[in-house]
């Protein structure tokens, strides 16, 4: 059964493979410390070039997947230095992490957070390597109308879950769906939302798409950012880098809770790192927090976000190996750039393709030690990163965007579209959207579509093979349960509303 | 800033995709399939999903939520400047070259950054040569020289 792992484990010791596991390790913290860049920016900018390089899917994706866990790890640094958090999943890690700096702890913070990201990581891919086999051998019993109910239940769990918004969360994944829309018709040809324009017949390109909705709104959006008064771009003095045991031991429950919590919030499709970080602080709150001093410093309070939401990266592509399903935007990214592969994730991934399956996992075992071993001695040169000026770092970003455009196009065509895409996400981060849902609905739509459609075509149009199978009827069950309980609950609990804060 | 105006930002969004969605599913109707043994056809899921983003918007258009600072006159023309960059970049690329056009492109860059004029060009001029080098050298990828050396 863990055939698979052997040969991924091959697969990721090639000299080749694991230069790129430490490459995608160092270039991912490098990414995730730096303030806005969270993980998918990364992986947007760097995706093209991974392409244009011609490497195999495999080593693509290990460099990628390194990129994606390297963030999660980089993201706490100006969490702690700068109370800035450096992607949505770093968000809880304020809250404790910068008290921690202003103490002058914030050396031993970095560090009990590189381990706490450690621990995190470690058990969601034990979790990954045990569950994902095991999941991949229930899918390959899944349809067409079972993977239809099963996109219906991904976006519903994601409208409940992601965003503070879940009618924009919606509308974004709708929009997504759209955009999935243009282009020819697979089944019967027909142009769809052309306008007679051939650069639009393939459909609106993938790594235009995602550059333009992640770097080029970004940029925009560090103009405003560039132009706030409080950005100093001081760094708090480090004190000792290291952590005591002491220290470990006291936060030793909490990491493993919050790995195990961070996993399970992974699994679930649509949500990611930030409802992970979230779910697992407000736990470890009410389990240990005696004394009132989560929030003021304790180092508790910064293991669980950090655990959690490194277990959640990881968890997150047991649907996205096993399903096809992405578990968060990143894994909806890295979904597309297999697709651009002609590699569709799903339950024959683990049989059609053991090298790239085991290879990722193989990788992910690799790069998290290497994370681990680049974070506790080299904290203070990621930290140094945190200095970069925005006017070095947004010329490099444009660059990055145009070239791995131009290089996959050599066309202007392509570069409107995708500045276009840019305003667009822009304007749509400014009224509140997140972009997750949008690239999730975009990267899902066709597939989804394509689902429905041999669904009614193997049943003639009878629509109800859509919920016939043991299967289907339990994803629509839940999925109806997860858009109706978060209405329903308050209104059961309105009748004795203890300390609801 | 206040409530008013970003909720009236969320009306106007909401309005602006009901529009959206009636032009999405005008579109959808008018495909002319002549003959399938698709029982869905290409109009159905178009369709359907421009009802549901009709049925969001007007949600969106009676509950609006609240919504970020929006950028003043100054940060908005900076924009616009940051647009208009990218832009003549795109347009530049392929005439002037990489390295030359990239120079000039990550120097106004990092002025509308609020970089000092000396720090602008020194970023410019290293950047733009590093990542040439990087690009063809280090990466073997072939950017376009330009028309104007011809």
């Amino acid at each position: 059964m863990f055939d698979f792992l052997i040969e991924g484990f091959s697969v990721a010791l090639t000299p080749l493979n694991l230069g790129l596991a430490f490459l995608g390790a160092l270039l991912g913290t490098l990414f995730g410390a730096l303030p806005g860049i969270g993980p998918i920016n990364g992986i947007a900018i760097l995706m093209p070039l991974a392409y244009t390089l011609g490497l195999p899917a495999e080593s693509a994706l290990i460099l990628l997947a390194g990129i994606y866990t390297g963030a999660e790890y980089g993201g706490r640094m100006s969490s702690i230095l700068l109370n800035v958090p450096g992607d949505a999943g770093a968000v809880m890690t304020t809250l404790d992490g910068h008290p921690l700096a202003k103490k002058g702890l914030a050396g031993p913070a970095l560090g009990l957070s590189a381990v706490s990201s450690f621990v995190g990581a470690t058990i969601a891919i034990l979790g990954l390597t045990l569950f994902a086999p095991l999941l991949a051998q229930v899918a390959v019993m899944f349809g067409p109308a079972e993977f239809f109910a099963l996109m219906v239940f991904a976006f519903s769990s994601m409208a409940v879950m992601m965003g503070k918004d879940p009618i924009k969360t919606a509308i974004g994944a709708v929009l997504g769906v759209m955009i999935a829309m243009i282009g020819v018709d697979s089944a019967t040809g027909v142009m769809r939302y052309t306008f007679g324009m051939p650069e639009l017949f393939d459909g609106v390109d993938f790594v235009v798409m995602i550059i333009g909705l992640f770097a080029i709104s970004e940029i925009l959006l560090m103009l405003e950012h560039a132009s706030r008064p409080d950005d100093d771009g001081k760094l708090p003095p480090l004190g000792r880098v290291f952590v005591s045991t002491k220290e470990l031991l006291l936060c030793k429950g909490t990491m493993l809770r919050s790995g195990l919590l961070g996993f399970i919030i992974g699994v679930l499709p649509g949500t990611g790192a930030s409802v992970a970080g979230a779910v697992s602080y407000t736990t470890e709150k009410r389990l240990n927090d005696k004394h009132g001093t989560f929030g003021k410093g304790d180092m508790r309070g910064l293991a669980a976000p950090e655990a959690a939401n490194n277990a959640s990266a990881a968890g997150s592509f047991v649907p996205m190996l096993t399903l096809g399903i992405p578990g968060s935007g990143t894994t909806a990214v890295l979904l597309g750039a297999l697709m651009l592969y002609n590699i569709t994730p799903g339950p024959t991934m683990f049989s059609d393709n053991p090298e790239v399956a085991g290879g990722l996992i193989a990788s992910l075992y690799i790069g998290n030690l290497v994370l681990l071993a680049l974070n506790l001695p080299l904290a203070g040169v990621f930290a140094r990163v945190l200095t970069i000026p925005r006017w070095v770092l947004v010329p490099a970003i444009a660059v990055l965007s145009f070239v791995g455009v131009y290089q996959l196009h050599s066309d202007l065509a392509a570069i409107y579209l995708m500045l276009i895409i840019g305003i667009v996400g822009y304007l749509l981060r400014k009224l509140g959207f997140s972009l997750a849902p949008i690239i999730l609905g975009y990267v899902l739509g066709g597939l989804m579509e394509d689902n429905l459609r041999r669904a009614l075509a193997i049943s003639g149009g009878d629509t109800s093979i859509l919920w016939q199978s043991g299967i289907s009827l339990f994803l629509w069950i839940a999925a109806t349960a997860l858009l109706v309980l978060p209405w329903l609950l308050p209104k059961l609990m309105a009748g004795r509303k203890a300390g609801n804060a | 800033m206040s409530n008013s105006t970003s909720q009236a930002a969320d009306r106007c969004l909401g309005i602006a995709l009901i529009v959206l969605a009636a032009f999405c599913a005008a579109h959808a109707l008018s495909l002319h399939v002549p003959f399938s043994y698709d029982p869905v056809g290409p109009k159905a899921f178009p369709l359907g999903l421009s009802i549901l983003l009709g049925l969001l918007s007007l949600v969106l258009i009676f509950r609006p939520g609240l919504n970020g600072h929006w950028p003043d006159g100054r940060l908005a023309l900076k924009l616009c400047a940051v647009l208009a960059l990218l832009l003549a970049y795109a347009l530049l690329f392929p005439r002037l070259g990489y390295a030359a056009s990239s120079c000039i492109v990550i120097t106004l860059l990092a002025r509308l950054f609020s970089a000092s004029w000396r720090q602008a060009i020194i970023t410019g001029v290293l950047m733009a040569l590093g990542s040439y080098w990087l690009f063809t050298q280090g990466l073997d990828i072939t950017l376009p020289s330009g028309t104007w050396l011809s």
